[in-house]
This record gives structure tokens, C-alpha cells and sequence, in this order.
């Protein structure tokens, strides 16, 4: 089941061709959305939400035709703007009960809404306050809170960690992740923190100069072919790679004090030869585990091999 | 090269530092710290916009507030976004440089190297106004560097790039630290902060909470004994072993079923002894590794406490 | 049976939703309600019918000695001579000219940060992902500026009407004019609607609602001074005596060449009133004689259509480029 199907779709401002023949499908659950700046995402999020019309090509959300019924569509999709954004003058109760009301909520109930919304999102007494008054990290909540006051089936995250410090990144991501997993709410992350995408999402779509580049899920992009091993040790040790080479292990030149190792069997076999390696050559091993790219690496990968 | 001794400033009541006394050398450091914990602050009194309430701030011996001689030393990229949006970037740059000092056949070329150190020499000749995030950082980073100051200060450099262009910028602020420039990063982006360095400075409300390199760090934070996470087929077995070695304090099974996880003071006791209890008792281990060993843990252990 | 203890973490919104129409009464409502918590607006509304009061203050003296016996039989009755000069359907008109800088003052506490605000606070991004059209924001807009200046405007005016229409039928409230509150009741709507066009497009090309405030508030004053000097020519050249007609009449039509003024000569117009002295104060007023209706309405249609289509173009989403 497709949240999302877009065929060929191509968009032009003026001159510029921001998507090109662009085709993807959008899963259900949580997908990120990754490229480089320019790329083509916030085209593709605004296309999504029936603010651009295409100049071919369709798409299909949740159903609906992205060319013709975007009212409908933004009745269900709910954005998170990268961008600061409120209606001036309200506290924050005020503004996302207005949210839910633009929506379609009937008043009392947008009302009521907001409020759940709002402690979902962690603003306890402040959010009788004006929202002019608050910090960065409570203007993300806000945010956040907008665009899940009326029940989206499809949220739309632009840069949700903007400007938190490392605790509140934490507590947006967290709730991030809880509304995608078990609740029903199908998320699409855009972002260009790779990590935070790999700490909430299951799948990406990498879209670069306009097409899409790549996709999948993101164990998949990170797994490496053959299953090397990174063995960290406390500090280089030559004993250690000679031992190692000895028994037939192939073992790169370490990055910092960590070894890339290649060799047969399984890690329960393998840790054997470390461990005798170390012994050996009086080596304290401090890591032993699967190598994984980062995202990040994988993502560079995609990039630099379509180049 | 940077000193504070006891410096402290606030603005009416509200506290910006409080008696902070540290020393920044050569090479990368990264000023950490929740909003609203000084780093801005601290920045400023550096570059000599502001002057301490009490204490000293001095770099390169002088205090830099209001000190054109010190100025030439440094160089700040600032968060705030304002530029003159009718200028071409090439255009700002030259201007700041000959503010510098450059005379106008020097400002031109300087211009020219430093666009190309930033990688945006082809795209310089456009107004700001037209410009993404990525592009004003780089400009930013651009006026930062072009008068080849030895100290340079940058507040949440990384904001709005890309990943390719995140990379770049650190690979360049890297090149930068080993010509012996000392760099003073501010952000709050840890996992790109540990690729940058590893010595970093900690501010908490104010006050300076941690100054060192992060595994030292690590090992300090006695409250919260060293993690880590075992890969096993048979997590009881192993920890039934486990359990009994005297410096092991807590045991904790995955309900998942696939490892364990231990928690100690001693982890280099534990790394001593266990290629012993893999190869001699045949301890079914697959993996291991340590979760909380990284940048973001260690902040939120010493801020929360 | 239920647990116990609730989850209260989240869940999702299944309720009704309406489909996306009216969304325009939501946005006026909500800037109404905020314009209502001003307390400066209350001060500018309760001043703004002051004509009306002082009137009925005015007309309820006078009924008295006009109810009272005079004197001697024969004598002179002022008031009955006031009761006999007094022309009522002036008196609409002077309380609703008499109030336009009042209503200035309304309009732009009201008007002024409508859609200024949204653009400093970056509101558009907000209301443009919701299931609105840019037509539901405008007209929104609009609406929650001209809805509060017709109740302002009207109510002084329909509770005069009452209190007239009850007392002083006998001098001839009603036959005078029978028509009288329907054409009251066109005029109103017609200027609050052009000056609510008005300072919706003024509102859309400013990011604060004070500059856009004060662009209107130069351009009203400016243009008042521009009428003030053809008033003044005018009345040199009534008094000249000569002078070529048409150029009268020129003079005269641009009195009416200010915001006030293309109220106030469109109230006229609809009314079929030239002015008189306010008050019921004897005399001959000099008073400028009324403009033609169409082109007036022409003109008044013109500026509020081109008001209209600057906030317009004006409302759109930040857009980043590269």
C-alpha cells in the first residue's frame, strides 16, 4: 500500500526545471527524504501539497489527485515547515485550535484537539502564553503540534530538529518516531541530518538535480557487501595487524584506532582470531561489530556514483 | 592564544558567564552547551564585541574589546543572517577585505582565493539575495578567512548544508587547524562536532561544566558507570559469567533476546580479561561494543546532572 | 473492558471534518476576536458616534422648549423654528462625517497589521497548507475588517433612526424622506467595503503593521490637505461671482479626492444631500455640492478592485530559491 505514487512528474519555474521526469513511490510508514540543497525536495513536498502544478506527469495522494484536489489533499497531509512560522497575536492554544479550524474542525473540537495535540508535545502551562514569547525549541513544538491538530494520514517534516540544542533534538525526535510507529501516521522526513533520518525512518528516497537517485530501506543502504567487521582497539598496535594477517585475515589501514576486517565465517568464529590476535601482540580490543556505512557514507556514495 | 580568567558578564539580571577561566590552543574546539548556556556570549567577549562584567578575557595577551590590533587576528562567522542582500557575494568579500586593509588589486585576488577555498568562485557573481542557506555560510566563512586570521570563531557553521557541503566545510576547518590556526567551533550538531574533534568545552547556564578531550571526559563521569553492549546467542550464559567478575556492577538482558548489556568502572579491566574469556571458557560472544562511549552521551551526562 | 489505566500518548483525530468551505469565516472570525481584545478600539468606538449623541442631546432640549407653552401667543418659538429648518437626513450624513477620522483611527487598529502581521510572522506558510485558497484567505481578511467598521458605522446611526423615527415623526422624520434608512443602509456597506479594500491592499505590502498604518495615515492626511485646498478654491470662486462654471464643478468633484472624501461625497451622493450646517445651526453652510453617483461608485469600484489585487499578488509563501 502506497501512501504516494508519482509518475513522471515534471515541474518547471519560468525557466527552471526543479523535478524532471520524476518518479517514485512513497511507502507506508516513515521515509526520508534526502538530497542535496537545490535538489528538488521542497518542490516535490510543495507539489505534494497541490501548491505547484505540474507541467506533466501525475501523482496520486492518498488517493487523491495531486493536480486537482489539493484542498482535499492538505485536509489530510499536515506540514512542518522549515521556515519560523505563526499567526501573530495568539497563544499557542489559540493558534493550533485556529490550525484545527482552518482544517475543517468543527470549533469545540478543534478546541479540545489542541489541547491533547499540545500536551502530546510536551507544552504544559506555556501553552497559554503567546507564542511570541517563546524559545526555539517550544516554536518547533508549536509547529509540530499545527500540523498534527487535525489527524493528518501523511505528516510532512521539513528540517524538525532546526535550531534545538542536543536535548530538545533528542525530545523531537522521540516524538517523531512515536507518532510514525504504531500510530498510524504515515511520515515523510526531510532533512540533512542524516543521522536523525536513520534514528527515525526505516526507508529513504534520495532525490538529486530533479530525479529521483535512490531508495530503499535504510538497513539495506548500509549494509556492506561481504560483512567486514570494525575492530576498535585503545590504541594502534602492529603486533595486532601482523598476528591477524597471519591467520589470514584481510585488515585495512585503521581510521583512528579502528580496523576494518574481512574474513570468513561468522562473527562468533571471527572474534576467535581477534582475540587471539590480541592476545598475542597484548592489544586491548574495545569494539568488535558488523560494519555498517552510516547514512551518511551511503548517502555520499549515492551521490558521488551518479556524478 | 585565548584566555579567560575569571570572566563573567550579565546583562541586568540575567546571567550570560559566570567566572569562567579556561584556555584555547591551536586546532579545532567545539563550544558546547544548551541554549541560553553562554556560548554566544562567550564569542562575543572573544571578538571583542562586548567586555566582561568582571574577569579578563585577552587574546594574544591584548583584551580584543574595541582593539583593531587584535581584530586582525580574528576572524568570526556569526549565526545571524544579515548581509546586504543587493550585493553579489564576490562584492561583500571584497569590501570586508579591504576593510581589512588590502589594497585593491590585493582585496581582488584575495577575493578570488578565498571564493575558491569555500567553493564559490562560480557562483559569487549573484546577489544574496537569491541565495540559499548553504551559499550564506560559505560566504560567511569566506569574509571569516580572507584576511588569513590566526584564530577563527564560528557559530553554528553547519546550519543549512548539505551533507556534501557539510563535509567540505569540516574537511576545510581540518586543512585550516593544521596549519596551526586555532578554531573555535559552536554547535549543536554533536555527531558532526565529533568528526571535527575531540577536545571540546562545555558550558551549562552560564558556568563552565567540562574543559578536555572526551575520552578523559568519559572516564570521569563516575555516575554514570561505562556501557556496554554485548552480542550473544546465548545472553544468560554469558551473563551468568559476567556476573561473578568482581568491577561488573550491573547486568541487564536485551528482552529482545540477542545480547546484554554490563555496566562498569573498569572497563579496561574488562577488555583485559576478555580475550581470556573467549578463548579459554568458550564464552559465546559475537560482538560488543559501547553505546554511550560517543559525544551526545557524554553531554547529556554532564548536563543533566 | 477497558484498561484501567489510559493511554495517553498519542492518538489520532477521527472526528468530523468539514469540507473546505467557509474557511473565510474562520479567518475573519478569529481576526475579530483578536481586534476585539484591543481596548483602544472600544475608546475610538465609543467616540466615534459623538454626533450622534451630542443630536439627540441637541433635538431633546429643543423638543422641550418646543413642548413647553410660550410666553405670550404670537411670540417667536425657536424651537419650533428649529424643528423647521432642520433637515434629517443631513444629520446622517453629519454624523457620518463627522466621524471619519474616528473610523480612520478604527480602520487602522483593525486593518492596519492584517495581513502585515501574517508577513513578519510568516503566517502565509501556516494558512496556505491548510485546505484554503488564497480566496478564502483574502476575502477573510476583508471580511474581518469590513464587517466590525459597518457595525460600528451603522449602529449610532439605526439607534438615531429609532430614537427619531419615534419622536420626531410629527417634524417630519419619516415623510421627509421615506426612503431615508434604506439609502443609509446602502451607503454604509458601499464605504466600509472601499475602505476595507483599501487597507487590506495597503496591509499586504508592508511586513508591520505599523508602517503599513502609517503609509495609509500619510496618504489620508495628504489627500485631506489636497481637499482642503479645493475647498477653499471653491468657495473663492463661489464668492467671486464669475469664474467658468466648469471649472467650479471640477473644483468641486475634487473635493471629494481623498479617502474622507469619496466616502463622504458617495454618502451625499446616495443620500441626494448637499450639506447643511451641522447641529441645526442657523445659516446658509457653504457646503460643496454632492458629486454625481456613478462615476463616484466608478471610482470608488476602481480603487477597491486595485487594492484588492495588490494584497493579491502580495499573498504568497516564502519561497526559497537555490
Amino acid at each position: 500500500m502506497n501512501v504516494a505514487r508519482i509518475s513522471n512528474l515534471t515541474v518547471r519555474y519560468g525557466n527552471f526545471t526543479a523535478l524532471k521526469d520524476f518518479s517514485c513511490d512513497i511507502p507506508e510508514g516513515c521515509t526520508g527524504l534526502l538530497g542535496p540543497n537545490g535538489a528538488g525536495k521542497t518542490t516535490l513536498i510543495k507539489t505534494l501539497l497541490g501548491f505547484v502544478t505540474p507541467a506533466s506527469g501525475r501523482g496520486d495522494l492518498l488517493g487523491l489527485d495531486i493536480a486537482k484536489d489539493g484542498k482535499r489533499i492538505r485536509q489530510t497531509v499536515g506540514l512542518m515547515p522549515e521556515q519560523d512560522c505563526h499567526i501573530p497575536g495568539m497563544t499557542a492554544v489559540g493558534f493550533v485550535a485556529l490550525a484545527g479550524e482552518l482544517a475543517g474542525m468543527p470549533q469545540a473540537q478543534a478546541l479540545r484537539r489542541a489541547h491533547e495535540v499540545l500536551e502530546y508535545c510536551g507544552l504544559g502551562e506555556a501553552r497559554y502564553r503567546n507564542v511570541e514569547t517563546y524559545s526555539t525549541g517550544m516554536k518547533q513544538r508549536i509547529k509540530l503540534a499545527q500540523a498534527l491538530v487535525h489527524g493528518p494520514k501523511l505528516l510532512l517534516l521539513d528540517e524538525p530538529t532546526n535550531g534545538l540544542d542536543p536535548a530538545g533534538r533528542e525530545e523531537m525526535l522521540e516524538l517523531v518516531r512515536s507518532v510514525s510507529h504504531g500510530k498510524g501516521v504515515n511520515v515523510l522526513v526531510s532533512s540533512h541530518l542524516l543521522p536523525d533520518i536513520e534514528r527515525v525512518c526505516d526507508r529513504v528516497i534520495v532525490v538529486m538535480a530533479g530525479q529521483l537517485r535512490a531508495e530503499g530501506l535504510i538497513k539495506d543502504l548500509k549494509r556492506i557487501t561481504g560483512q567486514p567487521i570494525d575492530v576498535e582497539l585503545r590504541e594502534s598496535n602492529s603486533g595486532f595487524v601482523q598476528a591477524l594477517s597471519g591467520m589470514g585475515v584481510n585488515i585495512a589501514p585503521p581510521k583512528l584506532t579502528t580496523y576494518r576486517i574481512l574474513a570468513p565465517g561468522t562473527p562468533d568464529e571471527i572474534i576467535k582470531l581477534v582475540m587471539t590476535a590480541a592476545r598475542q601482540s597484548n592489544a586491548q580490543v574495545r569494539g568488535f561489530s558488523i560494519a555498517q556505512r552510516s547514512l551518511e557514507e551511503a548517502f555520499l556514495d549515492v551521490l558521488t556514483a551518479n556524478q | 592564544m585565548i584566555e579567560l580568567t575569571n570572566a563573567s558578564r550579565w546583562y541586568g539580571q540575567v546571567i550570560g558567564l559566570n567566572d569562567v577561566t579556561c584556555t584555547i590552543g591551536p586546532g579545532v574546539t567545539a563550544l558546547l552547551g544548551m541554549n541560553g548556556a553562554g556560548k554566544s556570549t562567550m564569542m562575543r567577549m572573544i571578538t571583542g564585541q562586548i567586555r566582561p562584567t568582571t574577569g579578563d578575557v585577552k587574546v594574544f595577551g591584548h583584551q580584543p574589546f574595541a582593539n583593531p590590533e587584535v581584530y586582525k587576528h580574528l576572524g568570526y562567522c556569526p549565526e545571524i543572517d544579515n548581509f546586504y542582500e543587493h550585493r553579489s557575494g564576490r562584492q561583500f568579500v571584497h569590501y570586508l577585505a579591504k576593510l581589512s586593509g588590502f589594497s585593491e588589486s590585493e582585496a581582488k585576488s584575495k577575493t578570488q582565493g578565498v571564493l575558491e577555498r569555500v567553493g564559490m568562485a562560480q557562483r559569487a557573481d549573484a546577489k544574496i539575495a537569491g541565495y540559499s542557506k548553504g551559499m550564506r555560510q560559505r560566504i560567511k566563512l569566506a569574509q571569516a578567512m580572507i584576511h588569513e586570521p590566526d584564530i577563527i570563531l564560528l557559530d553554528e557553521p553547519l546550519n543549512g548544508l548539505d551533507p556534501v557541503g557539510r563535509r567540505e566545510f569540516i574537511n576545510l576547518l581540518a586543512t585550516l587547524a593544521d596549519e596551526g590556526k586555532t578554531i573555535l567551533v559552536s554547535s549543536h550538531i554533536l555527531f558532526e562536532v565529533e568528526q571535527m574533534t575531540r577536545s571540546i568545552l562545555l558550558l551549562h547556564r552560564g558556568r563552565l561544566l567540562a574543559t578536555g578531550n572526551l575520552t578523559a571526559l568519559r572516564d570521569l563521569i563516575d555516575k554514570h558507570p561505562h556501557r556496554i553492549r554485548i552480542e550473544s546467542s546465548q545472553p544468560r550464559d554469558v551473563a551468568t559469567r559476567l556476573v561473578g567478575l568482581p568491577y561488573v556492577l550491573n547486568v541487564q538482558i536485551d528482552p529482545r533476546g540477542d545480547g546484554l548489556e554490563i555496566q562498569t568502572r573498569e572497563p579496561g579491566q574488562f577488555y583485559d580479561q576478555l580475550p581470556g574469556l573467549v578463548l579459554d571458557h568458550n564464552l559465546a560472544v559475537s560482538g560488543f561494543s559501547s553505546p554511550d562511549n560517543n559525544l551526545e552521551s557524554i553531554f547529556r551526562y554532564l548536563v543533566e546532572a | 473492558m477497558a484498561s484501567p489505566i489510559a493511554d495517553l500518548s498519542y492518538r489520532n483525530y477521527d472526528g468530523p471534518l468539514d469540507p473546505p468551505a467557509l474557511r473565510w469565516w474562520v479567518i475573519a472570525r478569529a481576526m475579530m476576536n483578536l481586534n476585539l481584545k484591543r481596548r483602544v478600539l472600544w475608546l475610538f468606538v465609543a467616540l466615534s458616534g459623538w454626533y450622534y449623541v451630542g443630536m439627540i442631546f441637541v433635538l431633546f432640549i429643543f423638543d422641550q422648549f418646543a413642548a413647553s407653552t410660550p410666553a405670550f401667543p404670537g411670540a417667536p418659538n425657536p424651537a419650533k423654528e428649529f424643528f423647521g429648518r432642520i433637515i434629517w437626513k443631513d444629520q446622517f450624513l453629519h454624523g457620518f462625517s463627522y466621524g471619519q477620522m474616528l473610523f480612520m483611527a478604527i480602520l487602522l487598529t483593525i486593518g492596519a497589521g492584517s495581513i502585515a502581521n501574517d508577513n513578519r510572522a510568516n503566517a502565509l506558510l501556516v494558512y496556505l497548507s491548510k485546505p484554503i485558497s488564497k480566496l478564502d484567505y483574502v476575502m477573510g481578511k476583508w471580511f474581518g475588517v469590513f464587517l466590525p467598521l459597518l457595525l460600528i458605522s451603522s449602529v449610532p446611526a439605526l439607534v438615531f433612526y429609532l430614537y427619531g423615527a419615534l419622536s420626531y415623526s410629527s417634524y417630519g422624520f419619516i415623510s421627509s424622506d421615506p426612503w431615508l434608512l434604506v439609502k443609509v443602509m446602502i451607503a454604509l456597506p458601499i464605504t466600509a467595503a472601499i475602505q476595507a479594500s483599501v487597507i487590506v491592499g495597503v496591509s499586504s505590502l508592508f511586513s508591520q503593521g505599523r508602517l503599513a498604518g502609517a503609509a495609509y495615515a500619510g496618504v489620508y492626511f495628504v489627500s485631506n490637505f489636497f481637499t482642503q485646498l479645493m475647498k477653499g478654491t471653491w468657495f473663492g470662486l463661489s464668492h467671486g461671482g464669475g469664474g467658468v462654471p466648469m471649472a467650479k464643478s471640477a473644483v468641486a468633484n475634487l473635493f471629494y479626492a481623498s479617502f474622507d472624501g469619496i466616502n463622504i461625497g458617495i454618502f451625499k451622493a446616495i443620500l441626494g444631500t448637499d450639506g447643511s450646517m451641522p447641529f441645526g445651526i442657523p445659516g446658509n453652510a457653504p457646503a460643496v455640492p454632492r458629486p454625481p453617483l456613478l462615476p463616484m461608485l466608478l471610482i470608488g469600484a476602481a480603487i477597491s478592485a486595485v487594492c484588492l489585487v495588490v494584497a493579491w499578488s502580495r499573498v504568497r509563501a516564502v519561497e526559497v530559491v537555490g
